[in-house]
């Protein structure tokens, strides 16, 4: 994939934990990647790789224990980066349309804005009628919708999604799928989305990287052949099942390995 | 693009043992310097005279009522009533506050049955109930203690009903579907789902508990640090009422920080210094 500009560089970086027992948990790196602007980039890699830690160190929740990100920013927004978390991250007390407002509050846009770009995202998620409910009242894929607006509404330059979709049934992981594409197609801008599903990453992404059992390390980059604007079609597309028997091949010994790494050592 | 951010390891990362070494160490010194402040001003107020030092002492002056409190005895016998007292009752109350909260905070019927009278109970001044205690239980330590308790239950059964009101859903369902009875599920997810919680109300009523005995010591005036606060006011020994009130103090805090130390030992699951918050 051509893209004009460099938005994300990560060089050498890792991440330690201390554990409680004080001990040291050598997490994440070094890792090494360079992520174009407007490109939509995928993170695969077996559970307890280190996708999430790398996620939130470009999104600045988390500094790497060495190395350095850098992200290039427009310097024009207040909130440049948005991140959708697993567990959605939108809040009890506020209704649907204050958690998608929060973000334009907290930018300081006037009210009639405001209204105009929540009622719009409420409007293309499919939440208009719920929009002064309270979230306890919505299933789990309705709040990711409202995290995934909320994430939107600000209109950032990158967007972090962490394993998004991941506590959703099938069938309503493949329409947000569809839906994401959508809106994305529409109005392209950097995606770090990390996931567990390959057809998701082959699917939605510009470009796969695969991730190693911890610390993880980025052990294949392919780029995604299909053209744009794509659709949920390219499922049956017999490329798609053999880049995604690539994938999985790569990707299979790491699994084990993680796996195993958790497993009684006799 | 005009802007670059960068994420770049700080100094947490770079040198993690340091860094907690010295956060350890700036602790203790935050925490000291504060105390140490207040009384380097407490004097300053008296020597540059900005108030008479005679209705106010200056802590210099409290060395000297210290050493004749402790010489005649007279203070170790009052710490040593105050403290029995105070421990007694808030054991007791705890206690009771901690089952009564425990089975209300389970039992839907309990709650509908007591929550009323218990929070119009809870309202009513404990020092109000003083003459009744006096005339049940006579003049002394025994009454002194009770109406301790009868502060601190209330507290704490509050604090412990709602905390385990609070404990989420999905953890009692979990629970249910490994076919946990009442019991069971109040030993492996409620009691240790609400033990946080518990334990900050244990704190806040163990300073209430210090709070009620002072208060209750002034007014019967028999003995303990509340009537060596009282007799230095009326007999104008006002260094006898400052060492009192400092004392009261700092058995406060002691009390508090033995409390948090004793729910450290409990819960073991969480760190109570890692809250989030921008800079």
């Amino acid at each position: 994939m051509d893209h004009v500009g460099r938005r994300i560089a990560a060089r050498d970086v890792t991440r330690s934990f201390v554990t409680t027992g004080r001990s040291t948990v050598h997490a994440l790196g070094p890792v090494d990647l360079s992520i174009g602007d407007d490109e939509f980039l995928c993170v695969v890699g077996p559970s307890g790789c280190g996708k999430s830690t790398l996620l939130k160190i470009i999104a600045g929740l988390l500094a790497p224990s060495s190395g350095e990100v850098a992200v290039e920013i427009s310097g024009d927004n207040r909130i440049p980066i948005a991140m959708v978390f697993q567990d959605y991250g939108i809040y009890p007390w506020k209704t649907v349309r204050a958690n998608v407002e929060l973000g334009l509050r907290l930018s300081g846009r006037p009210p009639a804005e405001r209204r105009e770009a929540v009622d719009d995202w409420l409007g293309r998620l499919g939440l208009t009628d719920f929009a002064d409910v309270y979230p306890s009242a919505l299933s789990g894929g309705m709040r990711q919708r409202v995290s995934i607006a909320r994430a939107l509404a600000i209109d950032p330059e990158v967007l972090l999604m962490d394993e998004p979709f991941a506590a959703l049934d099938a069938q309503l992981r493949e329409v947000l799928q569809d839906e994401l594409l959508a809106i994305w197609q529409a109005r392209r801008r950097t995606v770090v989305f990390v996931t567990h599903s390959l057809e998701e990453a082959l699917l939605l992404g510009d470009r796969v990287v695969v991730m190693s059992a911890r610390p993880g390390r980025v052990i294949a980059d392919i780029d995604v052949p299909f053209e744009r604007p794509r659709s949920s079609a390219i499922r049956t597309d017999p490329l798609f099942a053999k880049l995604r028997g690539e994938l999985w091949s790569s990707l299979h010994s790491e699994v084990v390995a993680q796996f195993d790494a958790g497993k009684d050592p006799r | 693009m005009s802007t670059t951010l960068y994420r770049r390891p700080g100094v947490a990362e770079l040198h993690p043992v340091r860094t907690r070494r010295r956060w350890n160490a700036t602790k203790v010194v935050l925490g000291v310097s504060v105390p140490v402040g207040f009384v380097v001003l407490w004097q300053l107020s008296a020597v540059l005279e900005w108030v008479d030092p005679f209705l106010y002492p200056p802590p210099s002056r409290l060395i000297p009522g210290l050493v004749a409190l402790w010489e005649d005895g007279k203070l170790v016998e009052a710490t040593v009533t105050s403290v029995r007292r105070v421990i007694l009752g808030y054991l007791l109350g705890a206690a009771g506050g901690l089952v009564v909260g425990l089975l209300m905070g389970m039992s839907r019927v309990l709650r509908a049955a007591l929550e009323p009278f218990s929070w119009a109970w809870y309202t009513v001044p404990k020092l109000a109930l003083l003459p009744i205690f006096l005339t049940i239980f006579g003049f002394g330590d025994t009454s002194v203690v009770v109406l301790i308790a009868a502060t601190v239950y209330f507290f704490v059964w509050i604090s412990v009903m709602s905390a385990v009101m609070a404990v989420p859903t999905g953890y009692r369902e979990a629970a249910l579907m490994l076919r946990a009875n009442r019991w069971e599920m109040f030993r492996h997810v409620l009691l240790p789902a609400a033990l946080p919680e518990i334990f900050v109300g244990l704190r806040i009523s163990a300073g209430v508990s210090v709070l009620m005995l002072v208060g209750i010591e002034f007014v019967i005036s028999d003995q303990g640090l509340g009537y060596l606060i009282e007799q230095g006011r009326t007999l104008l020994l006002l260094e006898q009422s400052y060492v009192g009130i400092v004392l009261v103090a700092l058995i406060g805090y002691l009390f508090a920080l033995l409390v948090k130390a004793i729910g450290r030992l409990f819960i073991r699951w969480t760190s109570d210094d890692n809250a989030i918050i921008p800079t």
